[in-house]
């Protein structure tokens, strides 16, 4: 097996471990850190389900980048999003609107979301359905998850999101 | 077959250009060259290709840039990934197709990750930014042991997924030529779902004067085994006013001069049928952007 010790910067932490060179960032969040929030879907891109930012800002999907090109590299995950016990004003949104049903897409919405107002803290609708090209669900019909969007938007200190020069920790 | 684990290799990390192509000399034909990886890793997954090495090109510098250079055109680095083009204005007036094609280019998170070399070195006929590169020109600069060369964007793609870039040569950047004041270009695609592959693909570079055309270049995608130039229906335009006659005479031209086949996106027929409509749509585009 060939492996390489790498430092990913996870939510604001550093873990330091041994990787296989073919481990990709989303084996590495699940099966080596143990933080499942992120999903597997499709494997090839194509679902968003795996969605995680990079440097607060970049949606990229874990399922095709490998662990090792995460290095040096800020991660967020959903589970960076919630900051000291408190829910972010975009899963508030996501509660509020009820843009849930079965879940399993709503990590990578959610991270696809972050990347969306972090790049435009006040997308037009149109704006955040292109934004969301990326990401399926395949239970709500999608209308709620945009009107949890544009509530998330409603909610958040804009001029904080562009000061602290993204999402996430 | 897909599979949840990425086959094994051994990982390549060059800190330079000269080291990068000493590396691929060395295990030449068995190295797979990893940037944006949307197409490399998906590859691998499903065994399509089987590398010994990877090479990662994350430790090269100075390949990561689009940049317009007044007088020259626009230079892309190997690195540099599709969201770059929207991001970068003078892509957006100075290179309409290229911008249009990054912009109906897969997912917000594909343009995030995948490059636009990639997207040229996979040769794939159904490429979108490379489907614009073939309509507005350009070379792709490759570095490899005797030093640099650069290939015409018409004679790079020799096969279906095969370029001229040889195993020992890293592809490091993309030339497109400086536009005129005069020069106006476009591109469209049709898909059966919009994060889907192109079923057609279509690109126009006219140098238009007056109304009349004084260059052409018409480069369609997924009606062949590579990208193609439609010549004869260039040769058409030139000299002409634009005109509905004459965009009906380049629908008619178009439908002959293409050779595509069915697959799981499209049939032979509705391309056929609907590649002259394309064609004419793309012209009027173009002729409109400014």
């Amino acid at each position: 097996m060939r492996t390489k010790m790498i430092t990913l910067c996870v939510n604001g932490r550093d873990h330091r471990f041994e990787a296989p060179v073919n481990r990709t960032l989303l084996q590495a969040l699940r099966d080596d850190l143990k933080l499942t929030e992120t999903k597997y879907g499709c494997g090839t891109g194509e679902c968003g389900g795996c969605t995680v930012l990079m440097d607060g800002k970049d949606s990229i999907c874990s399922c095709l980048t490998l662990a090792v090109e995460a290095e040096g590299r800020h991660i967020t995950t959903v589970g960076g999003m919630t900051q000291d016990g408190e829910l972010h004003p975009i899963q508030i949104a996501f509660i509020e609107e009820g843009a849930i049903q079965c879940g399993y897409c709503t990590p990578g919405m959610i991270m696809r979301t972050a990347s969306i107002l972090a790049n435009n803290p006040t997308p037009s609708e149109e704006e955040i359905r292109r934004g969301l090209d990326g990401n399926l669900c395949r239970c709500t019909g999608y209308e709620k998850i945009v009107q949890a969007v544009q509530r998330a938007s409603q909610m958040m200190d804009t001029t904080q999101i562009q000061k602290s020069g993204g999402m996430g920790q | 077959m897909s599979s949840r684990v990425l086959p094994q290799f051994d990982l390549l990390t060059p800190q330079s250009i000269p080291e990068a192509v000493a590396m691929l000399a060395q295990h030449q034909g068995q190295v797979s060259v990893l940037a944006g990886g949307t197409d490399m890793l998906v590859w691998n997954y499903i065994r399509k290709v089987k590398p010994a090495y990877l090479l990662r090109l994350s430790g090269l510098d100075d390949l990561d840039n689009v940049n317009y250079i007044p007088g020259e055109g626009l230079r892309i680095g190997a690195k540099a990934k599709v969201v770059q083009l929207l991001d970068n204005p003078d892509v957006a007036e100075k290179f309409p197709a290229l911008f249009q094609a990054a912009e109906t280019f897969a997912t917000p998170q594909i343009r995030n990750m995948a490059t636009v070399m990639g997207n040229v070195l996979r040769g794939s006929p159904a490429g979108d930014c490379s489907c614009a590169i073939l309509a507005l020109g350009g070379q792709v600069v490759l570095q490899g042991p005797e030093g640099e060369r650069l290939v015409d964007i018409d004679d790079f793609w020799v096969a279906y997924g095969v370029t001229e870039r040889k195993d020992d040569e890293l592809a490091v950047e993309l030339r497109i030529p400086e536009p005129t004041s005069t020069t106006r270009s476009a591109f469209i695609r049709m898909t059966r779902v919009h994060e889907d592959l192109a079923k057609l693909n279509v690109a126009v570079c006219l140098e238009i004067n007056q109304n009349t055309c004084q260059q052409v270049r018409i480069s369609m995608g997924c009606v062949g085994p590579i990208l193609v130039r439609l010549k004869q229906t260039e040769k058409m335009l030139v000299g002409k006013q634009i005109s509905d006659g004459l965009l009906q005479q380049l629908a008619a031209s178009a439908q002959e001069e293409i050779a595509p086949i069915d697959d799981q996106r499209s049939t032979e027929e509705y391309r056929r049928q609907v590649a002259g409509v394309i064609l004419k749509r793309v012209i009027e585009k173009a002729i409109g952007a400014h």
